[in-house]
């Protein structure tokens, strides 16, 4: 027999990730390809009110499994999750802003040289988003471990270009809206690897994954 | 937590049989003391306002008004208690179950708003009591209309022929040689055995203070297993009722949760928390809350299938009735149902400035007005 409760912020989870990995696609295809921003914009946000109101249910239920489990409460799990909804949660504020370097005029369509590495990116951390969902439904250990390590990975990549535009040693069409669209990456691959630490780390060690 | 359905069924099953039983024995221990002792004894609740205020204070010591009321219903049966003040108790353990979760309020105490809420949600199960016993008690000693009712509701029971409430019922048969395996395990123990032969007023004592505790333990243990068995549909239950808000699905969730885990103070306890978060609305809660006080009254006709009369069936029976004429009178009028609601907040408000008049309502409503009105009428 399972937990209703926990089934059911697993499923949300899971659900929050597939409109997360909606909201990705969406903004980084604005960016980086011909989309018209019109047509999407609408979707976009429509999409991150549904993953708000999925945190909320998350954190509804949480507290309504805490008040009926009370005697038999396995608190380091409720913590995870709690912790895991949020960091899933900002992947859709991250692909907001994505959008928004992209609303307010900026296209990587010409940075030649930096497209196919930003296309490169968008391809692994969407796969990252996939990952993540099926780690969350399988719980296996290597695949979750083998999700942190190359996501930090990719983490520290992007801050190597980070670190070379600050630094000038990076020419591109648009400094500002590249080093704050790496920023962003950055973020949402962080929070992805964080949700994953959630799965398979003791409480005090959630988000830590360089120490 | 490691989840054993099949081993919780038995316990359930085993632990309603074991509560049967040690009705049985709590009648078996009164008969043994005799009609001319249980008659002085009996004298000595003098009115029905006494009886409402032991009820309360019973219950607020046994932390059950499951275990008050089946031991009610043992009295009544065994012909200890008659309806006339057995009524009175029964509505005084509604009002002394509610201290319970009043006090599953006190976990939040460290959170000014949170405990607000939390102290509300709990406090407007007393008020609503309380109001029920208000509007009903009097009318009780003017009409009798609860007694009245009761009876014709058991003479309809009995008429139908069901199995549990026949005289000589395999139920009440397979009970019986339950109680009858106790004593003569009790009457092995040679102090016992002495006390049977010697002094067996002091063995009847003996017998109903075993009786009271085995009911004790056997709810306790049904709850809790009922409890691990029920855990999932309760989340969904209030699930249910978060998405969807108050009214009767609420009161359908409160009746189905305390129905299923046969105790009001772990549905009332349970919102407490929820309510305290903020997740669930005052408003919303209360039918919940009305619903266990429904719910509850199962435990008491579960108790009357043990005793020979049929008063014990008629006793639970009034216990439906109470509660069920108690929310169908003021639920449905905004301005009646709102009452406990502003009551709770308003105590709630003055609560959270000063923690200490939270603590000082408990023992004053719970503790020192029941015991003082003993004194007083008795």
């Amino acid at each position: 027999m399972s937990d209703y409760s926990l089934d059911s912020i697993d499923t949300k989870l899971g659900e929050m990730l597939t409109n997360s990995s909606h909201m990705f696609d969406l903004s980084m295809n604005c960016l980086l390809g011909d989309t018209n921003l019109d047509t999407v914009k609408e979707n976009l946000y429509s999409t991150d009110k549904t993953i708000n109101e999925l945190h909320r249910d998350v954190r509804r239920e949480l507290i309504v499994h805490s008040a009926v489990n009370s005697r038999n409460l396995d608190v380091p799990l409720l913590l995870a999750y709690m912790t895991m909804s949020k960091d899933i949660e900002r992947i859709g504020d991250y692909c907001k802003n994505i959008f928004e370097i992209a609303e307010t005029g900026n296209s990587f369509t010409k940075e030649a040289e930096e497209l196919e590495n930003f296309l490169s990116l968008r391809d692994r951390i969407s796969g990252f988003i996939v990952n993540l969902q099926t780690c969350l439904s399988l719980d296996e250990k290597d695949k979750v471990q083998e999700l942190i390590a190359s996501g930090a990975e990719v983490g520290k990549e992007i801050d190597e270009k980070i670190t070379s535009l600050l630094e000038n040693k990076l020419e591109v069409k648009y400094p500002v809206a590249t080093t704050l669209f790496y920023r962003y990456l950055k973020r949402v691959i962080l929070h992805i690897v964080n949700a994953a630490t959630a799965i398979i780390m003791p409480t005090d060690k959630i988000d830590y994954i360089d120490e | 937590m490691k989840k054993r359905p099949v081993l919780n069924i038995l316990l359930a099953a085993f632990f309603l049989y074991f509560f049967l039983v040690s009705i049985k024995l709590l009648e078996k221990g009164i008969k043994t003391l005799g009609a001319e002792y249980t008659d002085q004894l009996f004298q000595s609740v003098s009115s029905p306002f006494v009886g409402l205020l032991v009820g309360t204070l019973a219950t607020v010591l046994v932390q059950s008004s499951s275990v008050t009321t089946a031991t009610i219903v043992g009295l009544v049966g065994s012909g200890f208690l008659n309806l006339e003040y057995a009524i009175p108790m029964v509505m005084g353990a509604n009002i002394g179950t509610t201290v319970t979760n009043t006090l599953v309020s006190f976990g939040h105490v460290r959170r000014e708003q949170e405990f607000k809420r939390a102290f509300a949600a709990s406090t407007m199960h007393d008020f609503f009591n309380l109001m029920a016993v208000l509007a009903l008690f009097p009318l009780q000693l003017a009409t009798g209309f609860l007694t009245k009712i009761s009876i014709n509701a058991t003479d309809a029971i009995i008429s139908t022929g069901f199995t549990a409430t026949k005289p000589n019922s395999p139920i009440k048969a397979t009970i019986k040689s339950g109680a009858n395996f106790v004593v003569d395990f009790l009457s092995r123990i040679p102090f016992i055995d002495n006390l049977y032969q010697n002094s067996y007023r002091i063995y009847a004592a003996l017998l109903i203070f075993l009786a009271i505790v085995f009911i004790f333990l056997s709810l306790k243990n049904i709850v809790s297993n009922m409890k691990s068995l029920m855990l999932n549909r309760i989340e969904f239950g209030l699930d249910r009722t978060l998405s969807k808000g108050g009214g009767i699905v609420a009161i359908i969730v409160g009746i189905f949760i305390t129905f299923s885990v046969q105790s009001s103070s772990i549905t009332t306890s349970i919102l407490v928390p929820i309510v305290g978060s903020g997740i669930l609305a005052i408003e919303n809660a209360f039918p919940i809350t009305l619903g266990a006080n429904i719910g509850t009254t199962i435990t008491a006709v579960l108790a009357s299938f043990a005793v020979e009369t049929s008063d014990g069936l008629t006793i639970a029976m009034c216990h439906v009735f109470f509660n069920l004429i108690s929310v169908i009178v003021i639920y449905p009028i905004k301005p009646l149902r709102e009452i406990p609601i502003k009551l709770a907040t308003a105590l709630s408000n003055a609560t959270a400035k000063r923690k200490s008049l939270a603590i000082l309502y408990v023992l004053i409503t719970f503790v020192l007005l029941p015991l003082l009105g003993i004194v007083l009428f008795n």
